[in-house]
């Protein structure tokens, strides 16, 4: 399953080329993402940062196809996934892990439930109906428990759990596609600063350890500088910066979170 | 004359009631007012007989306005006392009392004249324009959701009705479907004396040939008369059938009783309006069109569904002897072999067992129908979409039709017995399922959904483990909720023969058994308040 392990960073995985989204609205067209073009290297840990409403998350769901661009191509692999039939999509998701804010667990199932959706990509539709999932799964979706230390509260129904251990749960989740490729919007906005670190911790460690590559959105511009091997800043729709966290300035950083403006 | 006085009195008494509370009277001034225009261009006030029953018209102010001029007084005073109460303050408490008193000496006047002949003068096009109205009005309103294409819906509202106008007008158009609207209208023109005269003669010279067909019924000879003042009851055919009725002011109809009501109430709002001026409102006139508003629809209401506290003191007795013989409940008389209670007892559980079968099998087939009736779950393409528009259909269509019409069909089809209502209780109640099932889907937390999408999963499991495990415990409560209002509802279906305890009731009913009835009606009463309070305390442990 790992294949990504082996071969080294710097491979391109994906190809973002001439992204535009427009979104048609009850005000007319709005044009979110304009001409975004960017290379993600397999096994990099990139942090794109930029205020609310630069297209971040617009970014994010692009990339699993949880959102057709308006133009532009997304090559992940080697195949342009805006292109790609219902069948291929799903098939496509299933190797990309996709951690929300909010968690989106499904509240009243247990935490094991929960992983084990993550295997769901994996079955036959009706297997995954009748939720006949495979040892392996099982054994796959403990073992992700196990990882993110939540063990011990497989049979809890998630909505007993913290904010923090549900966010787990659903890194667990996600971790239990076996991904190659880990998307996070804002993982940890909704976490006191202390379980933010360990969102982090926990996304560095797979990102080390699996050789997941990982592309998260973050707020917080002290978490993505002390985690991301990079830096993608996105203003108003369009990438201003893209390298490393020590090549960003201080003017930079004003200007994109607009502080000047602001203090006008 | 007293009955009128009673109805001034009582729209006097509402005015005092509605001054306790200490706030404008103006607004009462102007809503009587609004309405009295109402009553006066719309209500009948007296009756106008012909030769046949068919032939009664009853006729509004308005249409009496021709034969008797001093009716204009009632609107007009109206609208003086509305210009008044626009004016506000002791002006306004001025015009209702005029207004008030100017229309009780007007209607009272026309009261008080006897009867005379009249010809009817039928206005052409009237309903038709009504209807034309209420087209282009009802396609009028569109354009204020949607601003930007104001313009052409109001083209289209103006084709519309002038086309439905036209339509309905057309000799062999709509109003072959409704022929009592075509002049439906219809003004009152006094007739000359010397029309009168010919009319009684023609009526004497006729009476021979009537009075032989009388007696052969064995009915009274009848009279000549000197002038059509002598006439009792109907007009001559012939004079019928040229147009002309005899119109009696005396015998009115609920409009009198309007005017009179809605005067009274004038008058008593403009006399507190006098004492406390300053009590008036900005928006009283916004109140007064909404009380017009409510008594307009109100008075005819009460006149159509034949109110009248009277019949049950004429049918006090029978309440009483009823009383008498439904109490004691007779539980078992085991002298004559019969066992009440024990019947009771067997049907209240059919009766709840119809609605355990019918609730379960709604369930059963509401669950994977409400998927199909859920918008979110049906956005996929474009053939999910039309079938989950299919699904609406059906469960709106269907919805529409209360249990107890499915139940007296399927009587007919399958038999007197519980099947039927059993059948008819699945069947409403899988509509009434559906939309609340399918409203629990589509206010489902979209994020599980977003995220079993993102992990690559089937549409089919997206629905399965996001959003069926977040809806199953609203599908539950609304369930039971359904069940409870099916035990009721199949309470009723005994009526028609549907089955349970509605059955034993409507038996002893028609056979003069009252305190084995009563067994029945005790028995209801506790087995609803049992399962209301179960199903409730069901429900609350759920969410
Ligand atoms: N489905 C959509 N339809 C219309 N507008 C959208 C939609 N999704 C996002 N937007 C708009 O696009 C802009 C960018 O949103 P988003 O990508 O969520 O920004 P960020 O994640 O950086 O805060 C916002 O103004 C948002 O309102
Ligand atoms: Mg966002």
């Amino acid at each position: 399953m790992h294949k990504g392990v082996e071969k080294s960073v710097g491979v391109r995985m994906i190809e973002v080329r001439n992204l535009s989204q427009t979104f048609q609205t009850a005000k007319g067209p709005l044009q979110v993402l304009t001409d975004v073009n960017l290379d993600i290297p397999r096994g990099d840990f990139v942090a794109v940062i930029g205020r609310s409403g630069a297209g971040k998350s617009t970014f994010l769901r692009t990339l699993n196809g949880l959102l057709i661009p308006t133009a532009g191509r997304v090559v992940v692999n080697g195949t342009d996934i805006t292109r790609l039939s219902k069948r291929e999509l799903q098939k496509y998701r299933r190797t990309v892990g996709f951690i929300f804010q909010q968690f989106n667990l499904v509240n009243r199932l247990s935490a094991l439930d929960n992983v084990l959706h993550g295997r769901l990509g994996y079955l036959s539709a009706w297997r995954g109906l009748l939720g006949l999932y495979t040892e392996v799964d099982y054994r796959i979706a403990r073992e992700q428990l196990q990882r993110v230390d939540l063990a011990a509260k497989e049979s809890a129904r998630v909505d007993s759990l913290s904010g923090g251990q549900q966010q787990r749960v659903a890194i667990a989740r996600a971790m239990a596609q076996q991904p190659t490729l880990m998307l996070a919007d804002e993982p940890a906005a909704n976490l006191d600063p202390v379980l933010s670190e360990e969102v982090m911790r926990t996304l560095k460690r797979f990102n080390e350890q699996d050789g997941v590559t990982v592309v998260i959105n973050i707020h917080a511009l002290d978490l993505a500088l002390k985690y991301a091997k990079r830096i993608v800043a996105f203003k108003r729709g369009r990438v201003v910066f893209d390298g490393a966290p020590e090549q960003l300035s201080q003017d930079l950083v004003d200007d994109l979170y607009e502080r000047k403006e602001m203090l006008v | 004359m007293s009955g009128l006085l009673f109805y001034v009195l009582l729209g006097l008494l509402l005015a005092v009631l509605a001054g306790v509370a200490k706030g404008s009277m103006r607004r009462w001034v102007v809503g009587a007012g609004l309405a009295l225009l109402v009553v006066f261009a719309a209500f009948p006030f007296s009756r106008a007989r012909g030769f046949l029953s068919r032939d009664t018209v009853d006729p509004t102010l308005l249409a009496l306005v021709p034969t008797f001029p001093l009716l204009l007084l009632v609107p007009l005073s109206v609208l003086v006392a509305l210009v008044l109460a626009r004016w506000g303050g002791r002006a306004a408490g001025l015009g209702g009392v005029l207004g008030g008193v100017a229309a009780i000496i007007a209607a009272g006047w026309w009261y008080a004249q006897p009867a005379q002949i009249v010809r009817l003068h039928p206005v052409e096009g009237l309903i038709e324009l009504l209807i034309a109205l209420g087209v282009a009005a009802s396609i009028a309103l569109l354009s204020f959701s949607r601003p930007k294409q104001r313009v052409p819906i109001l083209i289209g509202a103006v084709v519309a009705g002038v086309l439905a106008f036209v339509w309905f007008h057309a000799p062999q158009g709509g109003g072959v479907y409704l022929p009592k609207s075509l002049g439906y209208y219809k003004l009152l023109f006094p007739t000359p004396p010397a029309t009168q005269q010919e009319i009684a003669e023609a009526y004497n010279r006729a009476l021979p040939e009537l009075n032989a067909i009388r007696k052969e019924l064995g009915q009274d000879e009848l009279q000549p008369i000197r002038s059509l003042a002598d006439l009792q009851g109907a007009l001559p055919q012939q004079a019928s059938s040229q147009g002309y009725r005899l119109v009696q002011p005396a015998t009115t109809q609920y409009g009198a009783f309007a005017v009179f009501f809605l005067a009274g109430l004038m008058l008593g709002a403009g006399l507190m309006q006098l004492g406390s001026p300053r009590l008036q409102e900005p928006d009283d006139f916004r109140a007064g069109i909404l009380i017009a508003l409510v008594a307009s629809f109100l008075i005819p209401a009460f006149d159509a569904t034949e109110f009248d506290l009277n019949k049950l003191v004429v049918g006090w007795p029978f309440l009483q002897q009823f009383a008498d013989r439904a109490w004691p409940p007779l539980l078992a008389d085991p002298a004559a072999e019969r066992y009440p209670l024990q019947e009771v007892l067997s049907q209240i559980a059919v009766t709840v067992q119809m609605a355990l079968v019918g609730t379960f099998l709604a369930a059963i087939f509401a669950m994977p129908l409400s998927f199909l009736a859920a918008r979110n779950v049906t956005a996929g393409t474009p053939l999910m979409r039309s079938v989950f528009y299919a699904t609406r259909l059906f469960l709106n269509v269907l919805r529409g039709v209360p249990t107890l019409i499915i139940a007296l069909i399927l009587v007919a089809a399958v038999g007197l017995g519980p099947f039927a209502g059993v059948m008819a209780i699945a069947i409403h109640s899988l509509t009434e399922l559906g939309k609340l099932y399918s409203e629990a889907i589509e206010n489902a937390d979209k994020g599980p959904v977003e995220a079993l999408e993102s992990t690559g999963a089937a549409g089919v499991n997206v629905v399965r483990w996001a959003i069926l495990p977040q809806v199953l415990p609203l599908f539950i409560s609304y369930t039971i909720y359904n069940f409870e209002i099916n035990f009721r509802s199949s309470l009723v279906l005994g009526l028609v023969g549907a089955g349970g305890i509605g059955y034993f009731i409507n038996e002893k009913m028609a056979s003069g058994q009252y305190d084995q009835m009563m067994v029945g009606v005790i028995a209801i009463v506790v087995v609803v308040n049992i399962i209301d309070f179960a199903s409730s305390w069901l429900r609350s442990r759920l969410v």
